[in-house]
């Protein structure tokens, strides 16, 4: 089915097929609710301001996933000092989900912790590859499309990113065999 | 020989194919230390699954979201039309409040500047008329033509010039044979 992203019908049926999977990625890219929430939301923007006709619904979750990354993958680039900064200020602001967000790492204890040091100490390229994979649930080929590369390339970095993870995760006392 | 872990993992992942899946899963079957392998990487898929965030944090998400994004898109569709495009409505009490204002101005001029024969005459052209016994004719005293007052003669000729075709017999008087 043909997609205009300016058409209701088509946005909200786009919005409620792909929230979960945005709001997914972009939480382990930048691991925080509030800005996850931000994020996701101006890629919507964007998808309903851009006015583009995608070919199927496929391709539309594609490029909403590729702004998604790159929306948060700037956030992370622009510098800790900004993001800490506003990372203050939201915290102050009570922001509903941050709390939530911060009670959960309390909850889980330290697996959580050491779970997401593993993840963002592993080089980008692997990085945005296993989170697109385990916390997006995306197969191989729509990882490919999303990332413009071949499927078997996804193949060798999902195995990479499994190695390096084993590694650093290894010695661990929450990592149980 | 043993698998090669980059194929382990794609069977991990659902995405080996044929002949590939069914000599991997044939070997798994018979190798113990391919399948603590395997255990392995699934540990570590389980291990980053911890993270996962939970679902209903997600849909709560995904409703602000969609209260902020109906706010911001429909309120920018929603911006107030040109003049022209504008649509007018009124209910029916503030058009006969509008209407008996309007009479209300009209008249009042008159009443407020006063009137002159002169400047009436200007814009209406006056025209009397004298209603006596030479232009005056009563319609009850217009008489009335019924069919008696026509000849045969020219009751005939109006039907032919209509277009009827008559035939004429007279009672009693057998046609001449």
């Amino acid at each position: 089915m043909e997609i205009k992203s300016t058409d209701n019908d088509s946005f909200r049926l786009v919005y409620d097929k792909c929230y979960s999977v945005l709001i997914r990625i972009c939480y382990h890219v930048v691991y925080n609710m509030d800005i996850a929430e931000d994020l996701v939301q101006e890629a919507f923007e964007r998808f309903y301001l851009k006015n583009i006709t995608f070919p199927n619904e496929d391709e539309a979750r594609y490029w909403l996933i590729r702004v998604v990354r790159n929306l948060a993958l700037n956030h992370l680039r622009r510098g800790k000092r900004e993001s800490a900064m506003l990372d203050k200020v939201r915290n102050r602001a009570a922001g509903k989900a941050a709390d939530k967000d911060a009670q959960r790492i309390l909850d889980e204890g330290e697996t959580i912790k050491e779970v997401r040091k593993a993840v963002s100490e592993l080089p980008e390229n692997l990085r945005m590859v296993i989170i697109l994979k385990e916390y997006g649930g995306l197969d191989y080929k729509s990882i490919g499309k999303v990332l413009g590369i071949s499927e078997g390339n996804v193949k060798i970095r999902v195995h990479r990113a499994r190695k390096k993870l084993e590694e650093s995760l290894a010695g661990d006392e929450a990592y149980v065999y | 020989m043993c698998i090669d872990e980059a194929l382990l993992s794609s069977y991990l992942d659902g995405e080996l194919e044929e002949p590939y899946l069914s000599q991997t899963a044939e070997h798994l079957a018979h190798c113990a230390a391919c399948r603590a392998r395997l255990e392995r990487l699934k540990g570590i898929s389980a291990i980053l699954a911890k993270d996962e965030l939970p679902q209903e944090e997600i849909d709560s998400a995904r409703e602000r979201g969609l209260e902020v994004l109906e706010r911001k898109l429909l309120g920018q569709e929603g911006r107030k039309p040109g003049f022209f495009r504008r649509r007018i409505e009124m209910g029916l009490g503030s058009m006969i409040t509008a209407a008996a204002g309007l009479v209300v101005v009209f008249i009042g001029g008159f009443v407020l500047f006063g009137t002159s024969p002169e400047q009436t005459s200007e814009i209406i052209p006056s025209y009397t008329v004298q209603a006596d016994s030479q232009n005056v004719r009563f319609v009850s005293d217009q008489e009335t033509r019924g069919l008696d007052g026509y000849s045969l003669e020219e009751i005939l000729s109006y039907l032919d010039s209509k277009g009827y075709n008559v035939d004429i017999s007279i009672k009693g008087i057998q046609p001449i044979e």
